[in-house]
Order: structure tokens, then C-alpha cells, then sequence
């Protein structure tokens, strides 16, 4: 295993994380304000169709962006009205918003392009790559940050922004305030429901970002399913991360490691199908490890514990 | 006149709350509130602080009319209250909490150390001695208390309300409460006191009306009145005085053998605690909350495992067992923390009733649940235990505070099991309905059932326990027998290792 192949690795798995990274950002921040979020895997597959849509239409990226970034606000702020206003099921309204979005797209995909599956033209452009040229000559470096768009770059500012955001200004500590006790929040005269609708119709942002990533990041083009559950590793990433911009700028990049990992695998005898579970499989392992190191620890911390002398007690009874 | 209102009446469907309530607050008095449970007392204070929205009457503020439609309207007519159930936001600074709402601001960004400084002055300027930055939740009950007193005051309220703000504390800390109320009257503010507890009126406030059946039934200086003649006013009959006839205890029912329970800091939360409860007899625990008798309470009851040592209930070993092997092998469970374990505040009575007793088989008939039989159990418990309510299908959250308490009680006595476990079983409850429970746990004891009460109420301890066992950092600290110790000892126990105290 020699250094080029290391970069090799790095640099996919940045290339990977960034989607993960946004929509566990989405999923972090409806979570801060005590909203269960589930639809990020429908809203980031239809804002990556329509910035195919746009792209297809007007071939300029930034209109392309633009228009994954509005469809996910308006496709979040239908879900976050139903879960906030309308009183449903998160759960329900998540998952509906989730097969509606897939089929959807399935649908269109062969309304507007005739196609099924999958739709790629040579005229559609992608994410500009920047390259800058002092850094590109960077030996290890260079190799590293290799062909990353403006838009991936955004993801990880973006996290830092969103930590800056809610645990040192005035707004997110109201907004952390909400998801801590909206009844607390509530009488003390907040108008607890609107801060929770504008926070998930706000994660529809980072959603669409995600989603622009998917069709015009790495490649250009829309696969059918082309999300292929980030949306729900986006989830468990929000776990790991405990709803944290940076513990989610973490968990993600494990994600992304393990996916080009599988990717990586790809190339040797190992069968497809199982490099294609990595990714989801150390989902569910990394979460096992998550909690066992949690009972681990506090029996290492019971057994130090015990070693010190038993005490008297007054008087028995 | 700083505060009136002038025929209050509040409807909940067919409950009339307060029906033409009118007071009056006056400039830098403290007014007490009290009556039975359901009287309408925490209503008519949630209209006044926009909580809640009366079907008819008016509120004047020194003699202006005024519209309260939510509590940030009432805040800017500086009207603060201290809730039931305490509002705080549980992993933030004490600071944070205070200023929430009104913060300081550096530009957009939150000014942690002028916070810190700010709330750190407004504590000492009201002798109220907080720091800061703690986290909410690992401080005690009485500085929680703190917290909202002084976020009240830090949105410069000249009115505060209180709700029952001695429910939840330990006699050292409604000595300092009640300090603070009178320091906080001689800096001018006025004040609002709703409590069970007669001698706390006695004691601070200048003016006392007594509610019954949501409207206004009594009112006198307190200089007018004294405790008995109060309780009058409220129950409408008089309460006689409890005593513990002698009894020979029995077989050993409950037994903890070294139980300890490791937390998350370097020392244990229960340390290896030994005790047994046998029939016939009343064993109390007496400590300042957060020192081992809820996690005591957690691990008798099945809740949480403990990390070393075993629990045995007649004889049966069930360590590590569940909730489920421990209600069947005999203990019966009266939680203090009524919304928490005790129920579930969005279903209804009957299911409350219910539960525990759903698979028996005087209630299910394969698998089905036998309404008759639902609806028998649960207006049975309504009148036996004088629960204000509507009907049996009506939901548990629209019950006052004190009513809850009473369904959860009377659920479990009323399993007439031979343990009994009742941690803080009176808290929010009226003189009257205290009395009745009181009484219902001395029957028990005759009649043979071992119980062991847990309770920050050391009246109430020392009233009905046969052995006094006190806790103090999770150890078990002192053991008395009935009649050995006097408050002021106890009290002792409660606050400093034995090792300290008797060297
Ligand atoms: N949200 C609600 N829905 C329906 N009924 C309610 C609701 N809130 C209160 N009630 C009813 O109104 C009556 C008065 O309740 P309130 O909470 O004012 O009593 P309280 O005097 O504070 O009693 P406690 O001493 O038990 O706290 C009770 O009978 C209660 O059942
Ligand atoms: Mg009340």
C-alpha cells in the first residue's frame, strides 16, 4: 500500500462524505428543535432530479443549484407543515414524503426525458472542479482536495457555520432552548411551532445541496433511486454524531470512508454485492459499537469502583 | 389596587374551573391561595399570567384594564409566576435559563461572560446565591427553584406568582424560600402564594382566600385567622390528629442486601444500602431529594437494575428482574414523579385505572378488555378517593395536579398487595385528601402490609413511620426507631455524614 493509493482513498472519501454530510446537518438541526425528520432521503432525490431538470433546460449550474435548493424548502416546508401544524405522525408524514418523491421522479424522469433509469446527456454540465493551482502542486495535498467542487467545500463550511450558528448565537440558542423543553420554551411566550417549521423548511437547504451534489457532483447525471438511502445513513449519522454540526462532520466521514472503501473493493474479487453493502452494514455495526462502548465503559468504571474498600454502615438493621 | 379581577369564570367543556372569581392583589402584600385539589387555584393564575383565556370577566392592573392574552403580555405588565411543574431547560446554564428571552447580545452572538456577570449580580443583589454556570439539571431541587425565582425577577417583575412552590422542597428549603418571598415583599414586589401547606400562610402572607368548587369561599387578614379555621373554610369539616397504635411486626417482606448503584461520576449513587421492611410496620426514608431515594425507589420497584447487591420480596429472589415479576410477586408502586412513571397523561382515566391490573382476569376475557368492568373499577376509585373529574374516559392531563396524584394512589393501594412502596404519595395534595391517605396507609399497616414510605416531608415521616431510616449521599446515614429522634435530628442526619457528627 503505497502513499498514492492512501490519497486515492482520502480523496474519495471526502467525495463521498459531502452528500452525507448536508443532509446529517438537515437531520441534526430539525433534531436540535425536537422535530423527527425522516424525509431527507425523498427531499434529496427529487432536488437532485430537478437540478437534472434545469441543467437539461438552461445548461447553467448555478440556475441548477439554485433550483435543488428551492424544491428542497418547498418539499420540507409541505413536510414540516404537516408534522408541526397539521399534528401528523413524523414517522408517517417522512416515509409518505420518501416513496412519494421516489416515484415521482421515476414518473418525470419518463415524462420529460422519455427515459426509464437512468438519464445522462453529454450537454449537461457539471459542478465546476476547483482546482486551485497553488494547492494542486501541494504533493500529498494536492492529490487529496483532487477535483473537489465549490459545493463540497460549502459542506464543510457549512458545519462549522451551523456549530458558530447554534451554540454561540442569540438565535440558536433559542432555537436549542426549544428542542431542550417547548413547553418551557412555550411559556415563556416563544412561538415555539413557527421556530420548529422555519428550522425544517430551512433544512430543506442543506437537503437540496445534497441532492445537487448526487446528479452534478462526481458525475452528471439521474439515476433512478440515485440517493440510495443516504437519507436514512443521514439518520444514523445524526445518532452518532448526537446532533452535533461537528460530531455529523465526523460521522459522516466515516460514511464516506466506508463507502469508497466499497468502491474501492469494487475492483478486486470481492463480489459486488457485498461492496455494495459496506456502507449500510458499518451503519448498523457502527451503531452497535456506539452503545456497547457506552456499557463497556461503565463497567470498566464499576469494576475500579468495587476495588475500593466496602464501607461500614451505622447501626444495621 | 395593583392587581384585580373582577368575575372571572373559566370553562373546561363541563367543568366550571372558576366560576365569577374575583380578587384583588394590593401594592407589596403577599396574598395566599388555597382550597382543595380542583379548587381552581392554578387556573385563575394561569389567566392572569396568559396562560389560559377567561370565557368572561376583566383584569385591571392599577386600575387600567388590561388584556392578557399570553404570557409575554404578561410579562410586559411585569407579571412573572414560578409554575407547578418547574419550566426549565434541563442541559442549559443556570444563566441561560435566566436570561432567556431577553438576552445579551454581542451584535447576533450570545455574550456568555456578561451573561454569567449579569446573573451572577442579579443573584446576589436578592441574596438568592446561584453560580451561573450549572447545568440546570444537576442542581438540586431548591436551586431549580432559585433559577425560576431570579429569571422572574431578572424580566423585572413586580408581580410574582407562586404554584405550590413547596410541593417539591425539603424543610430547610422552604425555610429559605420563605425568607426569600418576605426579603423580595420588603424590596416591594408583591406577591402571589398557592399552597397546601397552612402554616407556610401563617407564616409569610398578609392576606389569605380560601377557593372551594372554583369560586371564592373566605377571605381574611391572616392576623384574623388561624390554621384550624382555615381548614375549615377548605374541607368543610374538621381533621382530627393521627396516631400509630403499637404493632408487633411480622415476617421480613422486603429486603435489600448491599444494593449500589454506579452513575455516571466517580462515586456511587447508592451505596451499599441494607433494609428490610417487615408486616405490620412503616419504615420511612427520610433525606433532601437527590440523595439516593429516588434511584432507591427506581431499584426497589424493578425501574433500574442495580449494579451490585440483591433484592428479595417475600422471600423471592428478583434481582435483576422486571417490573412486570416485581408487581406480581407483591410490591405495589406509588411514583413521585405522578406524570413520569406514575401515568399517562394523554390517555384516559379507566386506562389509567387500568393499568397493572390489565391481565388480570376480572379485566380481560381472552385478550379483550372488559369495559363494564373498566368503567366499575374507575368510578369506583373517583369516589373513594374524591377524584374531581368528569367522567371516566375523560384524559388524564385535564385533571389538576392534586387529582392525578389521588387516581395514581388510589390505583395501586387499591391492589391490596403485602409491600408497598409510596415515594412522595401527598405531594400536591389538599389537607382533607392527605388525611384520607395517611389514614388509608395506617389501615394498611394493621392489616398487616409492609411499607416502605419515601418522602421529603418529614411531618409526614415522622407521623407515620415505625423505624426512620435517613439517606444522605446515596449511604444510608442514620436509623432510628419511632419516637427516638426529633426534627431538628433528623435534620441533622439529613445534611452531614454520621462519621462528622458523631465524633
Ligand atoms: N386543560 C384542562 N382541561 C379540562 N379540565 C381542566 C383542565 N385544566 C384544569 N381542569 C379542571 O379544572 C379544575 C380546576 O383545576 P386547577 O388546576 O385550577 O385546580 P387546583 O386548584 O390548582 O388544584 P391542585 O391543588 O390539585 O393543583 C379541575 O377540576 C380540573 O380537572
Ligand atoms: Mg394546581
Amino acid at each position: 500500500m503505497n502513499l498514492s493509493y492512501l490519497t486515492t482513498v482520502a480523496n474519495s472519501t471526502l467525495r463521498m462524505m459531502t452528500p452525507v454530510l448536508y443532509v446529517t446537518l438537515a437531520a441534526a438541526v430539525c433534531s436540535k428543535v425536537k422535530i423527527l425528520n425522516i424525509s431527507m432521503e425523498g427531499v434529496m432525490l427529487i432536488s437532485a432530479f430537478f437540478a437534472i431538470v434545469t441543467n437539461w433546460f438552461t445548461h447553467n449550474v448555478f440556475l441548477s443549484i439554485i433550483t435543488a435548493i428551492a424544491i428542497g424548502v418547498v418539499v420540507s416546508a409541505v413536510v414540516g407543515f404537516c408534522i408541526i401544524y397539521l399534528k401528523a405522525q413524523p414517522v408517517v408524514v417522512g416515509m409518505a414524503c420518501n416513496t412519494m418523491m421516489s416515484g415521482l421522479s421515476i414518473y418525470l424522469l419518463y415524462a420529460i426525458f422519455h427515459t426509464r433509469g437512468v438519464f445522462t446527456d453529454p450537454s449537461l454540465q457539471g459542478i465546476p472542479k476547483i482546482n486551485l493551482p497553488f494547492i494542486k502542486d501541494i504533493p500529498v495535498l494536492g492529490q487529496v482536495l483532487y477535483n473537489l467542487t465549490i459545493v463540497d467545500y460549502l459542506a464543510f463550511a457549512s458545519a462549522i457555520v451551523l456549530y458558530i450558528f447554534l451554540y454561540k448565537t442569540v438565535l440558536g440558542y433559542r432555537l436549542r432552548a426549544i428542542g431542550i423543553n417547548p413547553q418551557a420554551a412555550q411559556s415563556l411566550g416563544t412561538k415555539v411551532e413557527r421556530y420548529q417549521f422555519l428550522t425544517v423548511t430551512l433544512s430543506g437547504i442543506l437537503s437540496g445541496l445534497g441532492g445537487s451534489l448526487l446528479s452534478m457532483g462526481s458525475v452528471t447525471l439521474f439515476i433512478q433511486n440515485i440517493s440510495s438511502g443516504r437519507g436514512y445513513i443521514a439518520m444514523a449519522a445524526n445518532n452518532l454524531g448526537r446532533s452535533h454540526p461537528l460530531g455529523a462532520l465526523l460521522s459522516s466521514f466515516f460514511f464516506g470512508f466506508c463507502q469508497s472503501l466499497g468502491y474501492i473493493l469494487q475492483g478486486t474479487s470481492i463480489k459486488s454485492q457485498i461492496t455494495t453493502a459496506i456502507p449500510y452494514v458499518a451503519t448498523i455495526l457502527a451503531l452497535i459499537l456506539f452503545t456497547v462502548y457506552g456499557r463497556i465503559q461503565k463497567a470498566r468504571r464499576i469494576s475500579r469502583l468495587r476495588k475500593e474498600e466496602p464501607r461500614e454502615t451505622p447501626a444495621s438493621l | 389596587m395593583l392587581v384585580e379581577m373582577k368575575h372571572i369564570t373559566k370553562r373546561y367543556g363541563e367543568v366550571i374551573a372558576n366560576d365569577d372569581v374575583s380578587l384583588a392583589l394590593e401594592e407589596n402584600e403577599i396574598l395566599a391561595i388555597v382550597g382543595e385539589n380542583g379548587a381552581g387555584k392554578t387556573t385563575i393564575m394561569k389567566i392572569l399570567y396568559g396562560l389560559e383565556h377567561p370565557d368572561a370577566g376583566e383584569i385591571f392592573i392599577r386600575g387600567q384594564k388590561v388584556l392578557i392574552t399570553s404570557p409575554r403580555a404578561a410579562m410586559a405588565h411585569h407579571i412573572g409566576m414560578v409554575q407547578q411543574h418547574f419550566m426549565l431547560f434541563d442541559t442549559l446554564s443556570a444563566a441561560e435559563n435566566i436570561v432567556y428571552q431577553n438576552e445579551i447580545r454581542k451584535g447576533i452572538f450570545f455574550d456568555h461572560k456578561k451573561t454569567n456577570q449579569t446573573v451572577l449580580e442579579l443573584s446576589q443583589s436578592y441574596g438568592l446565591p446561584i453560580d451561573p454556570q450549572a447545568i440546570v439539571q444537576q442542581l438540586p431541587i431548591g436551586s431549580q427553584q432559585r433559577v425560576e425565582i431570579l429569571k422572574i425577577l431578572y424580566q423585572q417583575s413586580q408581580i410574582i406568582i407562586f404554584d405550590e412552590p413547596s410541593a417539591v422542597l425539603t424543610p430547610l428549603e422552604v425555610e429559605e424560600l420563605l425568607k426569600t418571598m418576605k426579603q423580595l415583599k420588603a424590596m416591594g414586589k408583591s406577591l402571589i402564594l398557592i399552597t397546601h401547606k397552612l402554616q407556610e400562610v401563617m407564616d409569610v402572607a398578609d392576606r389569605v382566600i380560601v377557593m372551594r368548587q372554583g369560586k371564592v369561599t373566605f377571605e381574611s387578614k391572616v392576623t384574623d385567622t388561624n390554621v384550624k379555621e382555615l381548614t375549615y373554610h377548605m374541607v368543610k369539616r374538621h381533621l382530627n390528629t393521627r396516631t400509630l397504635k403499637p404493632q408487633n411486626p411480622g415476617e421480613v417482606q422486603l429486603e435489600l442486601k448491599h444494593i449500589s448503584v454506579y452513575g455516571n461520576s466517580a462515586k456511587k449513587e447508592l451505596d451499599d444500602i441494607s433494609l428490610c421492611v417487615r408486616s405490620f410496620e412503616i419504615v420511612g426514608i427520610a433525606g433532601v431529594s437527590g440523595n439516593g431515594q429516588s434511584l432507591l425507589a427506581r431499584v426497589v420497584s424493578g425501574l433500574l437494575d442495580s449494579d451490585a447487591g440483591e433484592l428479595f420480596i417475600k422471600g423471592q429472589n428478583l434481582t435483576h428482574q422486571s417490573v412486570h415479576s416485581i408487581r406480581q410477586a407483591g410490591l405495589s408502586h406509588v411514583p413521585d414523579d405522578r406524570y413520569l412513571w406514575g401515568s399517562a397523561r394523554e390517555a384516559t382515566l379507566g386506562e389509567n385505572a387500568l393499568m397493572g391490573f390489565e391481565y388480570r382476569p376480572d379485566f380481560t376475557q381472552k385478550g379483550i378488555l372488559k369495559s363494564q368492568k373498566i368503567k366499575h373499577l374507575t368510578n369506583s376509585l373517583i369516589d373513594r378517593y374524591q377524584i374531581k373529574a368528569d367522567e371516566w374516559q375523560q384524559k388524564m392531563s385535564q385533571l389538576s395536579g392534586g387529582n392525578a396524584q389521588k387516581l395514581v394512589v388510589g390505583r395501586e393501594f387499591e391492589q391490596n398487595s403485602e409491600v408497598l412502596l409510596v415515594n412522595e404519595p401527598t405531594r400536591g395534595i389538599d389537607i382533607g385528601a392527605m388525611e384520607f391517605i395517611h389514614q388509608q396507609l395506617v389501615e394498611k399497616r394493621d392489616n398487616g402490609c409492609a411499607i416502605l414510605l419515601i418522602s421529603s416531608d418529614l411531618n409526614e415521616i415522622m407521623t407515620l413511620s415505625d423505624r426512620i431510616i435517613v439517606l444522605f449521599e446515596g449511604r444510608i446515614n442514620a436509623t432510628f426507631v419511632r419516637g427516638e429522634a426529633d426534627a431538628r435530628q433528623l435534620g441533622l442526619y439529613m445534611v452531614k455524614r454520621y462519621e462528622e457528627i458523631e465524633t
